[in-house]
This record gives C-alpha cells, structure tokens and sequence, in this order.
C-alpha cells in the first residue's frame, strides 16, 4: 500500500468533505457575500443596506415573531403529544406495532401533501372537520379555519402538530425502551408513586434524547415550507407567513435577491444558535 | 409482574379505560385526514361539492385515479420524482458511507471539526441556498433540469447520509478490520468486501431515507424547475392549488398517488430509521 493506513482517513472522508464544500459551503458563501451588496446594477463594494432594511421592514417583523410563535407552539405541543403517546405506546399494550404504525403515518408523507390534505379538511363549506364539528355538536355554524384571521395560525400550528408529533414520539419512544427496566422494578418495591417514577428515572433517562428531538425538531419547524406555501402561501394578508415562505416570496416574486439573502442569513445564524448544545453534545461524545 | 396481578384497584381500571380513550382519539387524529383524502378521491366532482359532505362517496368512480394519469401529466411527474430521488439517494449514500466509514474507523486531527461541519450543515435552511444555486445553475445551463435538482438535494442528503452510515458502520466491531488488515487485506477492500456487506441493511434503510428527503421536498423544486416535462409530483401537486378552479377529487387522487411510496416505505423502515436518526445520541 502506497498511503500509510494512518492515512487513509483522507480517501475516505475527503471526497464527502469536498462534495459537500463544493455543493452547500460554495453557495452558503455566495449568499452572504450577496446579503452585503446593494442589488443596484454599477453599484460595487459591500454595504449594510440590507441589513439595515431589516429593521425598517414591518413585514420582516411580522414574519419573525410569526416564525417564533409558529415554531414555539409547534415545538411544544409536539413535545407533549409525542411524550404521552410514547409512553402508552411503551406500556404493555395489544396490537402496539399496529398502533405505532397508524401514529407514524402524519410524518410520512410529503409536506405537501400533508398541507393540502388540511387545506381540503379546513374548507369552511365542503371540507370535513366542520361538518364533523356540527354533526358532534361542539359548534353550530362552520368556522373559517384558515380564512378568519384571528384563527389562521392557531389553524396552521394545528396541522403542524398532527405533522410533526410522530417524529418526537419515535425519538422518545427508542429513548423509553433505552432506561432499564430494573430501575422500575426497584422502585416499585420501595414503593415509589408513579409520578415519582416518572420524574426520577423517566425524565432523566430520556434527557439525550429529548436533546435530540427538540435541537432537530426546532430546526425542521424553522425551516417548514412546503406545508405552509401549500396550504395558505402565508395568508391571509401575511398572518401566516413564516421565514422561509417569506424569503422565497423576496427571491422569487419579487426578485430582490440581496434582500432575501439578508433574511436568510439571519435565519442560518438563529438555527446554528438553536442547535449548538446539540452539535456540541454529539460532537463531544465522538 | 405477580404483585400487580393480585389486587387490580378501581383506579386501575379508570387509568386503562383512560389510556385506552386517549389511544383511540390520537388514532382518529392522525386517520380522518387520510379517511377524507380517500374518501374524496373516490367521488365525482359534483359530490364533492355536496352539502353536507358524504363519507361514504354515493356514487364511487376511480375517475380521478385514471384522470391524473391521462388529463394531468402525473406520469412525467413520477417519473422525473422517481429519477432525481434514486441518483440523489445512490449518491449520497456511497459518499455518505465513504466518509461514514471514515469518520469510524480513523482517529486523525481534525476529525471532531469535521463532524462538527457535517451536523452543522444539517442545520441550514434550504433558503441560504437556492438563491445562488439558481443563478449558478442558470449560468451553466442546468436550470429546470433533473441534473440541478440532484445536486441541490445533495445540500440536504449528503450529511444525513453521511451521520447515518457512520452510525452503522460504528455497530461494526473494529477487531473484524484489524484481523483482515493482518491477513493482507486493503483497507478499501476491508470497505467494499467486509464492512459494507454487513451493514447492507442500514444502507438500505439510509438509501431509502435519502430517497424520501428528495421526493418530499417542494421549496428547491419550486426554486429550480419551470416547465413541464421538468416538475417533481411535489410541484406538481402544488401547482394544481394554484389553479382557478381546484378539481378536489383528483387533486386527493394526486395527493394519495403522490405520498405512496413514503407511506410504504416508512412503514417498513421504522426501525431502522429511529436507529439511524438517533445514531451517535444513544450509545450501547
């Protein structure tokens, strides 16, 4: 062999390392070198002026704190869906992989699926969760899911719950069948309640992963697109307008490139921000 | 497991009655959207316009099924899905386990700054990207093709690929390469010949993740294809809501066609999806 083995990391790390230069780090680099120019033609140099127009943009605002509210609540509900299904899920149960199977199904399909299918269940007139609502008697007239303003996100974080749920509980569901069964048996003979069990040998024994599932989670909701473009593309007006639909809309609609590199750019800094305990984790342990 | 068969207490059975509702209610949950997509997709447009909304379609017809065939052009769509996910997947996933493999087995500097780059690069969003990518792709003439589209889902496949393999790979005794290395085995041939074979089902399950992470995407479709003979089912699908007029049935059908392959693959990889996801966070 020509290359000491010590060596021979460099055959098979480099060519991944240098793909993914070539196709995410090249492009990653251009984007913020474009995030500092103006966009007007015989203008050269760098400027801040984009940056700047951030804070001036009302719609950026609006936007921002939809995102947060949006992935907040999102987050959450996941979180507390996810861990009290896994936890039936876990306990000795009949039919359980069938069970497992039906909650999966949200997550599987694609995005765009997933928000045209609710698009089709919120329409006030024809679609069916109305229809259900009154035949059950919870409400007498049809609501406008996604057309009220004052319920159009709660109506998308609704979705996106039902969207994003499985995948915490999967997560947490392998975390669960991870913890020793011993440390219950144990604790069952001295007699320790239930919650006790669950605050004390539960929750610390899924601590990792419920890192994993919340630094993932936080950033797959940051970046949801094709969920909200299918199902509202931000309306109505901006009142569901999250991050990533509003920098296509500046790259593609309005063709301010520089613009929406600015937005992106921040965008990248909050997620790298989000997910650095859990990078730093992972990366600790190798 | 004999002391809690003794005595069953009142609240014991409220607490699985209790249980056993909340299962029920997630179960209606995840289902009546699907039910609904189903249901409507077996109706005819009239019905689906039909107050108050039926079930169970009066007059069931597999028209919508025949028509996104025929009257839309759901076939280029499959296929040109089918073609952008298979190279994005067969590519990332040989790369992916070139430097899994790496990552594993070689201790060298830099190796944990390495890492570090490919879980950060997990972490971006995809519109840092398509700017430039579509003026890029634009110069060199590879807007509104099928080769642009593979190498941007690279952005997305290339490190989940990578972290994947390499959490199989890590299941893999290193004792089995030494021995090899002392019979006079190369080290790429202890790659191809021994380490891949045994973890052929993990890169199955990372083949067909990759395969997934494509066909569900919408925003680099939307970015960088255009005309017909070039869209995604994805966009496809996605360009229908756009229309004057939303033929529900057949856009269900579309919908339906479209999240198949996803469904039936994810049902069989569940196992080996939650081992890979969470790779490297649990440690045996």
């Amino acid at each position: 062999m020509w290359i000491k083995d010590r060596h021979m990391w460099m055959v098979f790390v480099l060519p991944g390392v240098l793909l993914l230069v070539l196709v995410l780090g090249w492009p990653a680099i251009t984007s913020i070198l474009y995030s500092f120019e103006s966009g007007r033609a015989g203008e050269a140099g760098y400027t801040l002026a984009n940056y700047k127009g951030l804070f001036k943009d009302p719609f950026f605002k609006t936007t921002f704190w939809n995102t947060v509210v949006f992935v907040s609540f999102s987050v959450a509900s996941h979180m507390i869906l996810g861990l009290a299904v896994a936890m039936v899920l876990h306990s000795a149960l009949p039919a359980k992989p069938l069970f497992r199977v039906i909650a999966l199904l949200p997550w599987v399909v694609p995005d765009v699926v997933a928000g045209i299918i609710w698009k089709w269940m919120y329409d006030p007139i024809y679609g069916a969760l109305n229809d259900l609502l009154i035949t059950i008697g919870i409400v007498d007239n049809p609501i406008e899911w996604l057309s009220n303003p004052k319920l159009a996100m709660t109506s998308a974080i609704l979705v996106n719950l039902w969207r994003g749920f499985p995948f915490v509980m999967l997560i947490l569901l392998a975390g669960l069948q991870a913890i020793p069964r011993h440390l219950y048996e144990a604790a069952a003979i001295d007699g320790a309640p239930k919650l006790q069990q669950f605050i004390h040998i539960t929750l610390p024994g899924l601590k990792k992963m419920i890192v994993v599932a919340l630094a993932l989670d936080i950033v797959w909701e940051v970046r949801r697109f094709g969920l909200i473009q299918a199902m509202t593309q931000g309306g109505p007006g901006v009142l569901t307008e999250v991050l990533s639909t509003y920098t296509y809309k500046q790259y593609f609609k309005f063709f301010r490139f520089e613009y929406a590199s600015a937005i992106s750019v921040v965008m990248t800094i909050v997620l790298l921000l989000v997910s650095l305990p859990y990078i730093w984790m992972i990366s600790q342990e190798e | 497991m004999r002391m809690e068969a003794a005595k069953i207490r009142p609240g014991d059975v409220i607490a699985k009655t209790l249980i056993w509702v909340f299962l029920i209610l997630v179960c209606i949950y995840c289902l009546i959207p699907f039910a609904w997509m189903l249901s409507t997709s077996l109706k005819t447009e009239a019905e689906a316009f039909r107050m108050p909304p039926t079930w169970i379609p009066l007059k069931l017809t597999v028209d919508s099924y025949i028509g996104i065939w025929v009257r839309k052009n759901f076939g280029i769509y499959f296929f040109n899905s089918t073609v952008i996910s298979l190279a994005t997947a067969a590519l990332s996933t040989f790369f992916g386990a070139l430097a899994g493999y790496g990552f594993s087995r070689f201790f060298f500097k830099g190796r944990r700054f390495l890492i570090g780059f490919f879980l950060a690069t997990q972490m971006l969003p995809g519109v840092l990207l398509v700017g430039p990518y579509f003026k890029i792709l634009s110069k060199v003439g590879l807007y509104d093709t099928r080769t642009g589209l593979i190498i941007a889902f690279l952005t997305i496949c290339l490190p989940f690929s990578t972290w994947m393999m390499k959490g199989f790979i890590d299941k893999v005794p290193d004792e089995l390469d030494q021995s090899a290395m002392v019979d006079g085995c190369s080290r790429l041939g202890i790659f191809f010949k021994i380490v891949l074979p045994i973890v052929a089902p993990g890169m199955v399950a990372t083949i067909l993740f990759a395969f997934l992470l494509a066909w569900g995407d919408l925003l680099w479709a939307l970015c960088l294809t255009s005309s017909e003979p070039m869209i995604t089912v994805t966009l496809g699908i996605a360009r229908t809501v756009g229309e004057f007029r939303i033929i529900w049935p057949m856009l269900m059908a579309g919908s339906l066609v479209g999240g198949m392959p996803a469904i039936i693959l994810y049902v069989f990889l569940q196992r080996l999806l939650v081992q890979g996801l969470t790779a490297g966070a649990v440690k045996e």
